[in-house]
């Protein structure tokens, strides 16, 4: 099991990472999910070694890992660059951690071989990294990874900057090869939460350096513990309306739990895809952006914000006037410190 | 109509034809001559200088002395040079104060260098021998021993030039992408491992390109052995340039010099076509 205790990482006096506390089984995949700039990297980076800590321990099996270089870490790690080396052809490239691992030339080379082949490059083993598309670049740091057969396996975005068909494919293709790595603890930072959804046994929500929430995928996206949680889980992000509230009252209808609300301030959380076109509600388009075979339009409704998804291609220009509805009802409420309310 | 551009090509070939060409034939001319201080002129006297070479001991022996000098310094060259620049290399402060440090060597005139040099080596009157004695090794012959001042030779050789290696090393270390060393330290590599299967590698073309411009430099070695040793003493620093400009200017045996200068390019040029093509099969990985 890998552990994390308290784990705190100061740059020029600001917390890029604070309080983390978690731990990791092994045979799962737990999704780091967090928006650009949360830490997600940096965590990646403090449990590999390449950058120390403040604060804290990151133990597997009880054994503290805080003082150990990088390079003696159990660890295997694909980054959001295509990383490999240019002098080496695709073989060593992946043979290169078994050969320093000390494992005999011919055997870590047949090793490297069959690992390429089980991510369909097995017959591009003579040829340089440089010679490869991205995607196949990409392919050869994975390969590298997994024939390290590393008990923790970091993989901070690995995908992302590929182009969405192929993020598609490869995303598939590394829950079937991760399948077979019964033993290992697998991270997997990104910051697509539709990724996070599908991929994770279990998923982590850093946001600002700390871990706002953690659990199984949907518990967590149908219980976010706050509005920072309910954002990052959200894509589109969640709209946040505000209201207040006088007087006890029963909003046992609202969200999928009955709450009780106090008088004060509240918001109320609405995801993209509970407003809908077609009600009684005249709002205004000031943005339309079509992603694949989904169309996100933004509105301005009473001064609000608000972000509607349709599961098809609607053009509308800004400007345009949308009847709208919302399904208030699927409303998640939280208060003004911002933690879900009545829970 | 596109046969005019080689026209535009006419100027430049003349003139490296006027400064390459004509001394190169006029030389291979004057080698098939006996022109000295009693016979001046382009007599023809078939292969004789040739033949005089292949017996003249003194000739060959210089070309060894100076085979051995030139592989030894620019190795030491290149190995400090390395060790130097990778010192330096994460240091931004240390990389520019070293820069500025390190070009003073290689902007002093040979000349200047080696009359300095020749003081430092001074067996009584310099400071290098009473230092030496201070710190309890002793004093060295070292411009009367033949052993002592072939290393002087080296030592100032060596002192001359790191500084070349060390910018030119320096420059490739710098222009090394950072990735693969992240990939080293997650793959289990430490620095020693590091430096073998990453830095040294991926500076294979740079190393080739400066160890082959040091050794072209390095075989044409004149101006140190002239001041500091004068080929002496004996014979023992004496290398091909300066028993070449021995019998040329000293002797004045032109044809006999132009005979042994051709054969000293042919040689040069051979060798260090085989020691290039070594060198970039061992060093260079895009060759394998």
């Amino acid at each position: 099991m890998l552990k994390i205790t308290d784990l705190e990482l100061l740059v020029g006096g600001v917390a890029h990472l604070a309080a983390i506390n978690a731990s990791f089984q092994p045979g799962t995949l737990t999704t780091i999910l967090g928006r650009t700039g949360a830490g997600k990297t940096t965590l990646m980076r403090a449990i590999a070694g390449l950058i120390a800590p403040d604060r804290g321990q990151i133990l597997l099996d009880g054994t503290g890992w805080t003082r150990l270089p990088p390079w003696k870490r159990p660890v295997a790690m694909v980054t959001q660059q295509f990383i490999n080396y240019p002098h080496l052809n695709v073989r060593d490239n992946v043979a290169f951690p078994l050969v320093r691992a000390g494992v005999a030339k011919a055997d870590a080379a047949a090793r490297a071989e069959a690992a390429l082949a089980r991510v369909g490059l097995a017959a591009m083993v003579d040829r340089r990294p440089s010679a490869l598309s991205g995607g196949q670049q990409q392919r050869v740091a994975i390969a590298r990874a997994l024939v390290k057969k590393a008990p923790v396996l970091l993989l901070d975005e690995p995908f992302v900057n590929l182009d969405y068909n192929l993020r598609e494919a490869f995303r598939k293709d590394l829950v079937d090869l991760l399948a077979v790595e019964t033993g290992t603890v697998v991270l997997y930072a990104s910051t697509d939460p539709r990724e996070a959804l599908q991929m994770g046994d279990q998923i982590v929500l850093l946001a600002d350096g700390r871990i706002v929430q953690s659990g199984s995928p949907r518990d967590v996206f149908a219980n976010p513990a706050s509005l920072t949680a309910a954002r990052v889980v959200n894509d589109p992000p969640i709209n946040p309306i505000p209201f207040h509230q006088n007087g006890v009252a029963d909003f046992g209808a609202l969200g999928q739990q009955a709450i009780t609300l106090p008088s004060g301030a509240y918001t109320l959380g609405l995801r993209a895809s509970d407003i809908r076109a077609g009600g009684p509600h005249q709002a205004r388009v000031t943005l339309t952006e079509v992603t694949g075979s989904e169309t996100l339009t933004h509105l301005s409704l009473n001064g609000l914000d608000l972000v509607m998804q349709e599961k098809s291609v609607v053009l509308r220009s800004p400007g345009d006037v949308v009847g709208v509805h919302l399904d208030l009802h699927k409303g998640l409420v939280f208060g003004a410190d911002g933690q879900r309310a009545g829970v | 109509m596109y046969r005019q551009k080689y026209l535009f090509l006419l100027p430049g070939l003349l003139v490296l034809v006027a400064i390459i060409l004509f001394p190169l034939l006029f030389t291979i001319r004057v080698s098939f001559s006996s022109w000295d201080v009693y016979n001046p002129g382009l007599d023809w006297i078939g292969g004789e200088n040739y033949g005089r070479l292949w017996e003249d001991a003194r000739y060959w022996q210089a070309l060894g002395r100076l085979t051995l000098l030139s592989v030894t310094t620019v190795l030491i060259q290149y190995v400090l040079g390395f060790a130097l620049a990778l010192m330096v290399w994460r240091d931004l402060a240390a990389r520019r104060l070293f820069r500025v440090l390190f070009l003073i060597p290689m902007m002093t005139t040979p000349v200047v260098m080696s009359v300095l040099w020749r003081t430092i080596f001074h067996e009584s009157l310099g400071p290098l021998n009473p230092i030496l004695e201070s710190l309890g090794i002793g004093a060295a012959p070292w411009l009367s021993s033949a052993g002592w001042a072939f290393a002087a030779v080296v030592i100032v050789e060596v002192w001359q030039w790191t500084p070349f290696m060390f910018l030119l090393l320096l420059a490739g270390l710098l222009s090394l992408p950072n990735e693969p060393y992240l990939a080293a330290k997650i793959d289990g590599a430490g620095p020693v491992r590091t430096f073998f299967s990453v830095t040294f590698p991926m500076l294979g073309a740079i190393s080739v390109g400066a160890i082959l411009i040091r050794l072209i430099e390095a075989s044409k070695i004149m101006e140190t052995v002239y001041v500091l040793t004068s080929g002496g003493p004996g014979t023992s620093t004496e290398t091909s340039s300066y028993y070449i400009y021995i019998r040329g200017m000293r002797d004045f045996q032109i044809g006999y010099s132009a005979a042994l200068s051709l054969t000293y390019l042919i040689i040069m040029i051979v060798a260090l076509t085989v020691i290039a093509k070594l060198l970039v099969r061992a060093l260079v990985k895009d060759a394998a």
